[in-house]
């Protein structure tokens, strides 16, 4: 084109300079021709330069579209995280898209993008395997696809898939790699994730023994476990309603068959347990959820889920039983157990027993801590509470003996709590139980009354046996004394008679004798039957032994009268050869004695024993008490002597008596202080022996 | 009236020393004496009219002295009692006295309390048979009257004229004066006053 406009332009340039003064002067055939000539020329030059406005118009274009499809190209590439590159085999050069640079973590156009740089962003352990690929491919001639992983300049890893096709020449040499990589990055993790979903959801449910099923249009799905669940083999495919109920237990079938109507008919979810009995003949217990899926108002099918709970079942049935015995128990015995938390105040536990014996109805549901409280008895809650309190302040166990509590029917019960701190549980957590021992405090009290009535009964039965014992004597021996009296008296008045009827009074002298006879038999009757009373056994006896035996048995008597019983036995004594029975009466008179001493005032009870020089033992009882009478202390120990309204005065007498039968003394010395101390000796072994 | 009588003291007592020495000591002052060991034996034997007493041991065998007394004064037995007794109390004495013993004495006693008692009891016997004795006589006396003339003496003991009586009975004065002359004479009566005191003694009460 430029030939035609170059072509036009020389002769128009001619024609200057030859200008048209001389063209006129040339031949006219000439003219002619050259007109001719300039005209084609003209007219050539006017069609090139037609025709290249036009071509460059169409490249303009051309270029326009050019540019448009780069520009798609580059979005479709930056939309499908697929970049570029071209790879110059000869020059090694590398001529990459943005979107490969934006893969690699760069900023496109700005940084050098050489293969150098390309190898040492790929990812250490992935690098030689890409290249070995590429070079593969360039010398198999096949496409190169790997996948791989890039180290982005902040760290950052990317993974990508790269695919690469190599360009050969007209000779069939390879000249050059074209390819495109990929970043996969998300879709791998979302993949992995999957993955890893799906093994978990696998896992678990095999864990938990738990299938899960569905049932929509396209058909029922069944998951691995359910069929290990059923016993089924998967190969079979999910089984139809039928098949199904008859793995179900034939008790439990018919209840089954009707929840699948009802779920189908009406959409409704269940939860049910029911037994099964699987094709290998085990029978298991099943827990079946369901739920329907609605969308939209529109019932769609339905979603479940299918547990094997035989061993929970079997636990739970095992517990049960426990529970129900263990509430036996407590109802048989009246004890009832709880779990509470001192701090916090949270009732944990509290058994149906531990509610009634508060006079609450388990029935009702559970019952607050509130509600247990208020049933406190106002003046046993600041000791309970003292107790309580410092059991939760040193972290230790605590024991109520008894506490009294307003029961709903009205009555005051006597409880008695006992708590374990709960050493595994929170802090202030404590396991207890609750026993009513009302019933055993009335016992108690009324087992205390009987014995005190009976320890009266038996001190008034000793006095009025003594009493009746004196009466008896009184008249058996006053009877022959009043007769003898009487005959002697007649006797004299028969020696009145004038003349003195001699006769008579000799009858009467005679039967006055008789009768004094009689009396002194009366007497010896009397001690012959003492003495034909029990002989005395004697045995070795540890006085100290007894000693422990009396306090244990005067303790309560004590008690009653603010009396503190001391025996000292620290020192070592010799047993002693006595009759047993006779010795503890003779610590019951001396110890009755002193407790009587202090019974309106309280006081101490002494009681020692130690060896003596000579071959022998001293017991000394000492109280503080109101002492000796100030006469002579050896009359206490006579006979009818007594210093007390309802005493025998036959105690201290019978103390010496037996004492002295065991070839021992008694005596009585008055305190320094207050009271009297009693001693008697006893013969010790050796002295026994001898 | 009959002074000459034999006076019996009678002894009850389960201690046949005792029971001796009291007989031998009633027998020594001059009174006849029997002695049983029992109640029982006392009851059996058949009482004269003669003036008696009673010296009882409170404590007996089988039944206490107090509850025979009261047994005796049951059967319509009356005889002046004396208690003794080894070991007596005072409401026991108390009660023995208050049911008419005549005393309660403790063995032993001194022998002439007891024949004191003894005495004492004996001379209200009598006093009590020569009263039975009376009333006895009083009693046939009456039993010898008609019908009229109780009729007659109980209203004269009231104290009517013979007029009122006469109207009262529905008989004539004269028929009264007779009567009432009769009745005055089989009762041995002297005057209206005499009359009075026997209807008294004969526990005969106005009826109108």
């Amino acid at each position: 084109m430029r030939f035609f406009t170059t072509l036009w332009k020389k002769i128009e340039n001619l024609e200057k300079t030859v200008g048209k003064r001389q063209l006129k002067q040339l031949p006219t055939s000439f003219v002619f021709e050259w007109n001719v000539i300039r005209m084609c020329a003209r007219g050539i030059q006017i069609m090139a330069d037609r025709k290249l406005q036009e071509t460059q118009a169409e490249f303009l274009l051309m270029s326009r579209e050019l540019q448009e499809s780069k520009a798609r190209l580059e979005e479709a590439q930056r939309v499908a995280h697929v970049g570029y590159w071209v790879w110059d085999l000869e020059t090694n050069r590398l001529i990459v898209s943005d979107e490969y640079c934006r893969i690699l973590g760069l900023t496109p156009q700005e940084e050098l993008i050489d293969l150098d740089k390309v190898r040492e962003m790929i990812h250490p352990d992935d690098r030689e395997a890409v290249f070995r690929t590429a070079e593969e491919a360039v010398r198999s001639g096949t496409r190169a696809d790997c996948e791989h992983r890039l180290l982005r300049p902040n760290g950052e890893v990317r993974i990508v898939h790269s695919l690469g096709d190599l360009k050969r020449d007209s000779s069939g040499r390879p000249y050059q790699m074209f390819g495109t990589t990929q970043d996969i990055t998300d879709r791998k993790r979302a993949e992995q994730a999957l993955q890893q979903t799906q093994i978990y959801l696998r896992e678990g449910q095999r864990l938990a023994r738990m299938g899960s099923w569905a049932f929509n249009d396209s058909g029922l799905y069944w998951s691995d476990e359910l069929y290990e669940i059923f016993g089924l083999d998967p190969g079979n495919g999910a089984p139809t309603v039928e098949q199904y109920l008859a793995i179900i237990h034939p008790q439990d079938r018919d209840s089954m068959a009707e929840t699948i109507k009802m779920m189908f008919q009406q959409h409704c979810a269940c939860d049910v347990t029911k037994r099964i009995v699987r094709p290998d003949g085990q029978l298991r217990y099943v827990r079946c959820v369901a739920t329907p899926v609605i969308e939209q108002g529109v019932f769609k099918g339905l979603l479940g889920t299918a547990m094997d709970v035989t061993e929970q079942e079997l636990l739970t049935q095992e517990l049960r039983r426990e529970q129900a015995y263990l509430t036996d128990a407590q109802s048989m015995a009246h004890i009832g157990s709880w779990a509470y938390n001192l701090v916090t105040h949270k009732l944990l536990h509290s058994s149906d027993e531990n509610a009634r014996l508060y006079g609450f109805d388990p029935s009702e549901g559970p019952i607050s801590a509130e509600r247990f409280f208020a049933t406190q008895h106002a003046e046993d809650a600041p000791r309970v509470n003292a107790v309580l309190e410092r059991a939760v302040r040193e972290g230790t166990d605590f024991y109520l003996d008894e506490y009294r509590i307003h029961h709903t029917d009205g009555s005051i019960r006597v409880l008695r709590a006992i708590g374990h701190r709960n050493p595994s549980g929170e802090c202030g957590e404590y396991v207890g139980i609750t026993m009513d021992i009302t019933e055993r405090k009335r016992a108690e009290e009324e087992r205390e009354r009987l014995r005190q009535l009976e320890a009266d009964l038996a001190h008034i039965n000793r006095v009025n046996m003594m009493g009746e014992l004196a009466a008896a004597l009184a008249h058996e021996i006053k009877q022959p004394i009043a007769a003898s009296i009487t005959s002697a008296n007649t006797c004299l008045r028969w020696l009145a008679h004038d003349p003195p009827n001699l006769e008579r009074a000799r009858g009467a002298a005679t039967r006055s004798e008789q009768e004094g006879n009689r009396a002194a038999d009366v007497i010896n009757r009397l001690r012959s039957f003492y003495k034909k009373g029990k002989p005395p056994e004697r045995e070795m006896v540890d006085v100290k032994a007894i000693i422990r035996e009396m306090t244990a048995l005067f303790r309560n008597e004590a008690v009653r009268h603010a009396i503190t019983i001391h025996p000292e036995l620290d020192r070592d004594v010799p047993r002693v050869l006595v009759d047993r029975v006779q010795l503890q009466q003779v610590f019951m008179n001396l110890m009755l004695n002193a407790i009587e001493a202090m019974q309106d005032t309280g006081g101490e009870l002494t009681i020692s024993v130690r060896p003596n020089s000579e071959d022998q033992i001293i017991v000394s009882i000492s109280d503080t008490g109101v002492g000796l009478p100030p006469e002579n202390t050896e009359q206490i120990f006579e006979a009818f002597h007594t210093t007390k309204p309802e005493g025998t005065g036959m105690g201290l007498a019978i103390t010496r008596s037996i004492v002295e039968s065991h070839g021992g003394r008694v005596w009585a010395t008055a305190n320094r202080g207050a009271g009297a101390t009693f001693h008697f000796t006893l013969a010790s072994e050796a002295e026994a022996h001898a | 009236m009959k002074s000459a009588a034999v006076r019996t003291v009678f002894i009850i007592d389960d201690d046949r020393g005792m029971r001796q020495a009291i007989q031998d000591l009633v027998e020594s002052v001059g009174l006849r004496a029997e002695s049983f060991p029992t109640g029982e034996e006392f009851l059996s034997r058949q009482r004269t009219g003669d003036p008696s007493c009673l010296v009882l041991d409170v404590r007996l065998p089988q039944m206490n002295g107090l509850d025979f007394q009261r047994r005796l004064a049951e059967t319509g037995v009356q005889i002046p009692i004396i208690f003794i007794t080894a070991h007596g109390d005072i409401p026991m004495s108390v009660r023995a006295l208050k049911s008419g013993a005549v005393e309660f004495l403790t063995k032993p006693f001194r022998d002439q309390d007891l024949l004191d008692a003894i005495h004492l009891a004996l001379q209200r016997d009598s006093a009590a048979l020569e009263q039975q004795a009376a009333i006895h006589d009083l009693q046939e006396r009456y039993q010898a009257l008609t019908a009229r003339e109780r009729g007659v003496m109980a209203l004269v003991v009231c104290g009517m004229l013979n007029k009122q009586i006469a109207s009262e009975i529905g008989a004539s004065e004269a028929t009264v004066k007779i009567h009432r002359g009769h009745v005055m004479q089989k009762m041995q009566a002297g005057s209206v006053v005499d009359l009075l005191r026997m209807a008294d003694k004969l526990k005969l009460s106005a009826r109108k």
